[in-house]
Formats: structure tokens, sequence, C-alpha cells
């Protein structure tokens, strides 16, 4: 599979200090995060891709093409960036307009795709409003809009949820998660919450002061522990008592058992405790490594 | 009961599929754009102000010039398309420093210019496409300006075809005079605008550039500040009264220069092949011809380098 995004042996330098330093990675097809602390290097990857940076040393290729030296590459990128982007006196009808043009679509078809991607994000009934009057949350579904309203290829999302109370946020990732996987848009997403990655991506990027720290699938990062996880919806302490009954290593946590498996036999025994408790069961199943705990092993 | 007559479908997102054209599109999107911010078109009423304020003031000293050509006698000394412009100049330098500085500073504040940035274009057309833009309207007024008047002194004139006859050659000599006054107005300003995200800032150094400039000059060629009228004229009065005398000789004609209000209209005045009678272009016009021009050419070519070069850290 051929990356959309290549970085070879990239460095960026700052006068004395080092933002990134001889990085190589690849971001292919669907969602990828880039996870890492402020200061990480996420922000100055994302802009070297977009060819606003231009590289110390090594190259930020989008597609085989440097986006530093081609201007046409750009017409396959979208970009949504952290800080403050909108005109506050134009509507979003008529920015989302004038993006797509600039992105080079004729202006009738400029005019209904802005309408399309403002459909998209949830803001068809407010997008002949000035932008200056919306809220934080509607600011961050037009600034989403724009960076789609040209069909790029993939979008680079910096901070995406930046600002937001809890419930913007999650409606923010649902909006990319929907971009990405129903309408098969690839996506770059950095951030430096977890939470915001966990759920969201299919691969990951760490990267830790200019450096990559791990990079592979999020299922394969958060990959499957030795302690079960029994939910009940009756007769939790009956079950637990059994199963200590029987010398395994059984504890709760909230309304959950948590098993320390020693052998596949106390599938059997765990089986049977429950059946025997006559306990009506919602959930057994393994945990998995949070990405959380994957971050703080590989930050130590 | 009538029969439903259509459904609505909601098909979600679409890929577009359609037509992408050139970098020109690029170009005249931001063109257009640069025009509609610059006019306060598709923005609140408050916007609009200024530049219909422009359009009046272009106009008026057109209208007012007809009406005192068409009532004037065959005696008196009658207004040019040259006198147009010199009223005009500074009319135009007082609202570009206010209008043209919105073109740049706004795109910086509000962080619109990163997404320029990323879009395929260069920043030499984000560049070119606002300073046209803003110079596309200059030039619009202006010309329209020159155009009454030019009606107007031909239906005024006593053979209107005589006129026309003897005076086609006023028609490229305003639209090159045009171009002269527009170019520099529009990059000027622009330039200063560069180096800030504050609209007031810009505006605030050019209007004291363009009108510090002009007492300043004034200044140092009388040096008392208070006596403009030539050397040669009443030297027993202006002892009597304590008065120093003024700058003459080389260095003045120099020092005139240093009025950048005045630079555009020294080179229109060449092209109308006109005197101008203030004392500043007195100046300017004992000294060889091409050195207003090259001084012209300095500060116009120098604004767009400053501009260009301003805005080309900012991919680095």
């Amino acid at each position: 599979m051929t990356p959309l995004l290549e970085a070879k042996q990239l460095t960026k330098r700052y006068g004395s200090t080092i933002a990134l330093e001889s990085v190589d990675l690849k971001v292919y097809e669907g969602i990828t995060g880039l996870l890492g602390a402020n200061g990480a290097g996420k922000s100055t990857a994302i802009k070297l891709f977009l060819g606003l940076l231009k590289p110390t040393s090594g190259t930020a290729e989008v597609m085989g093409q440097e986006s530093f030296e081609s201007v046409e590459v750009r017409a396959c990128l979208g970009y949504m960036p952290e800080h403050d982007c909108l005109p506050s006196s134009l509507s979003a009808a008529e920015f989302l307009t004038h993006m797509a043009e600039v992105s080079r679509l004729p202006t009738i078809h400029a005019r209904t795709r802005a309408a399309d991607v403002l459909r998209h994000v949830g803001l068809a009934e407010e997008r002949y409003r000035a932008l200056g009057g919306y809220s934080t949350g509607m600011k961050q579904r037009v600034k989403l809009a724009q960076a789609l309203v040209h069909d790029p290829t993939i979008v680079l999302l910096d901070e995406p949820t930046a600002g937001l109370d809890p419930r913007g946020r999650e409606e923010m990732l649902d909006l990319i998660w929907r971009t990405g996987k129903e309408c098969g848009i690839s996506l770059l997403l950095s951030s430096h919450l977890m939470g915001d990655i966990e759920h969201t991506c299919d691969r990951i990027i760490v990267l830790e002061g200019g450096h990559v720290m791990e990079e592979g699938a999020v299922s394969g990062l958060t990959s499957e522990t030795q302690t079960i996880l029994i939910e009940l919806e009756t007769k939790r302490n009956e079950v637990l008592g059994i199963l200590k009954g029987q010398g395994i290593k059984a504890t709760v946590e909230g309304s959950l058992i948590v098993v320390e498996l020693e052998g596949e036999e106390q599938y059997d025994a765990m089986r049977d405790a429950i059946v025997g408790a006559e306990a009506r069961l919602r959930r057994l199943t393994p945990r998995r490594h949070t990405l959380s705990e994957v971050f703080q092993d590989t930050a130590s | 009961m009538r029969e439903p007559s259509g459904e609505v479908f909601d098909l979600g997102y679409q890929h577009y599929n359609g037509p992408r054209e050139g970098r020109a599109r690029a170009r005249k999107a931001l063109w257009m754009n640069g025009v509609r911010t610059a006019l306060g078109l598709g923005r609140g009423s408050r916007a609009k102000i200024l530049p219909v304020m422009l359009f009046i003031f272009a106009m008026a000293p057109a209208v007012i010039m007809t009406l005192i050509v068409s009532v004037a006698g065959s005696g008196e000394t009658l207004p040019t398309h040259a006198d147009y412009y010199r009223v005009i100049s500074i009319v135009l330098l007082l609202f570009s420093a206010i209008i043209a500085p919105e073109l740049l500073c706004s795109d910086k504040r509000e962080g619109v210019l990163f997404l320029y940035l990323v879009r395929p274009l260069t920043i030499t057309d984000y560049l070119a496409a606002r300073v046209l833009a803003f110079f596309s309207i200059t030039f619009a007024f202006i010309c329209t300006g020159q155009v009454i008047l030019f009606i107007g002194f031909t239906l005024a004139a006593s053979e209107p075809l005589n006129y026309l006859r003897d005076s086609w050659l006023d028609i490229p000599r305003f639209l090159a005079a045009g171009v002269v006054i527009a170019l520099f107005t529009s990059l000027l300003p622009l330039a200063v605008s560069s180096f800030t995200t504050r609209r007031a800032y810009a505006t605030a150094f050019v209007i004291g550039v363009f009108f510090i400039s002009a007492p300043l000059v004034t200044g140092i060629l009388t040096e008392s500040g208070t006596n403009t009228a030539p050397p040669d004229e009443l030297p027993e009065q202006r002892e009597s009264l304590g008065e120093s005398e003024p700058l003459v000789g080389d260095a003045a004609k120099w020092y005139a220069l240093l009025d950048i209000r005045q630079v555009p209209t020294h080179v229109s005045d060449l092209i109308f092949d006109e005197e101008n009678e203030s004392q500043v272009a007195k100046l300017v016009n004992e000294l060889p011809t091409v050195i207003p021009i090259l001084w012209y050419l300095l500060l116009t070519a120098g604004s767009g380098f400053v501009l260009w070069w301003r805005y080309r850290e900012m991919r680095a």
C-alpha cells in the first residue's frame, strides 16, 4: 500500500531548538492519530506536510511529492488548524464557497459543494449567519467544513477538539469518525488527548521530544492482558465468593469482578461459578491495555 | 386530496467529481474577494460607508469641474484632466490609507492567511490578487471621474466634434496617469500593512507618511515654516519681519521630492505635459525629468518588493 504521507529523515530546527529529528513515518489511508504532549512536534510535523515550513533536512512527501516544492499537490490536502481561522464578517456559506473557488472549483460547483459540506457538518440551517456570532463548537465544524470543501484525499486536523466542552468534544470526534469511515476521506488527527485518538483512529503515531516513540494499529497497541472482566446484572457477591472459594484471584472494581487469569482452566471455573449462582451475565471479556498505559510506558 | 409530487432523499456526503480549473481560478477568487472586502460587499452596512464616501469624493471634483467649464467664459483659466488628478490624488491617498490595510491585516489577524497558504496557489498569487483588487477599485473610480470630465468638456465646447478631434489624446493620457496614481496609492499602504495585523496602525502610519511629509517639506524649504513664497520675492519685507531665508538652490529641489503626497502627481503632470503651480512642483520641475520618474518607480517598486519580502518569510 502506498503511503499518503511519508517523512524521510525529517528534521526541523528553530535555531538551537530541535522540533523534529530524523523522523521516519508513513501515513496510510484511514484515520491516523498523531499523539504527543505539548512540544512533542505534532504541529511542526503537520506544517511540514502542508508545506508551511521548510524542512531543515530530510523530506516531507504528500503522495510522493514534496509539499513545500509542489503547489499542485496541495489540492489533495485539507487543513483544519488549531487556531482561529475564520473571517468574522462573512457567512459560513460565502466563506466556504470562496475557499472552494480558491481550491479551483468553478463558482457554481463551489456553491453547491459549500452547501453539501455544511449539511454534512450539521450547519445547514445556520449557513447564512455571520461567523463572528458562532459558538466555539460551530466554529470547529466550519473549520472542518472548509478543510473538506474541495474534497481532498487527506485532511490534517490539528487538535480538533481544543476548547470544546465534553459534549462538544464527543460530537466533534463522532463527526471526524463519520468523515473518515462513511465518507472515505483519510485523516491525520493530532491530539495530546489519548481518548481522542483511542476512540477515533485506526493507527497511531506517538511523538515525544521530536522523535517517533511508537507506531502501529491502535488495536495492536492496546493488546489483550491476562486480566478478565466479568460484568453481572445480579448476584455479583455470590459469584465473587464462589471464585475466591476455588482459590481464584478475584477482586471488585466498580461494578466489575476482575480476575487475574492463571490458566486456561479458570475459564471453566468462572462459567461454572456464574451458572451455579444463577447470576445474569452481561459481559465476560479480557481487559485491553489503554493508550494511556502505552503512552506512560513509552515515556518512561 | 393533493397527491405528493416529490420526495426528498438525504444522499449523505458525496465526493466531488466535477471540474477543477487552473491557478487562474484561485487568483480570480482572491481578486474578487479583495474587491468585495474593500467595497464592503456581503458585509454589514458600516463596511460600506467608506467606499461610498470614496466614490462620492472621487466623482464630486469631476462634476464641479464640468460645471465650472460649462459656465466659464472664454478668457478664463479652465480646469484640466491633470487638475483633476492633483485634487483626487490627495483624497485617494487618504482613503487608501484607511481601506487598503483591511485587505491584508484581517487575513493575518483572523488566521485566514494560513488557509490560503495551504491551498494550491503561491504567495505571489495571493499578493498580486490583493494588490490588483485595490488597484482595480481606485483605477475604476478615478477613470470614471475622468470620463465624466471628458464628456463634460466635450459637451461644454462650442464645437464638440472639434474638441474631440483636438483632445482625443487626453484619453490615453488620463488612463496612463490613472495607472500611475492608482498603483502608487495601492502599493504603499499595502506594503505598510505587511508589518502589522492591526488596520489602525497601518492607517495611522500611512496617513502620517502622506500628510506629515507635506508640511515637513514646506517647513524645510522655508526654514521658518510660515513662508512659502519664492525666495526672490519681497526679500526686504521678509527681513523686516525677522523671518529666515527660505532654502534655495539644489538642496531645495531634492528636498521637494520628500513630499510623498505629490510623488505620483509629478509623473502625472509629465504625462499631461502641464506645469503645476505649487512651490514643491516648481522645485521638482527644475530637476532633470527622469528624476521624479525614477523616484516614483523607486517608491512603487520598493513598496512592491517590501510587500513580497515580508510575505515570503511566512513560508519558511
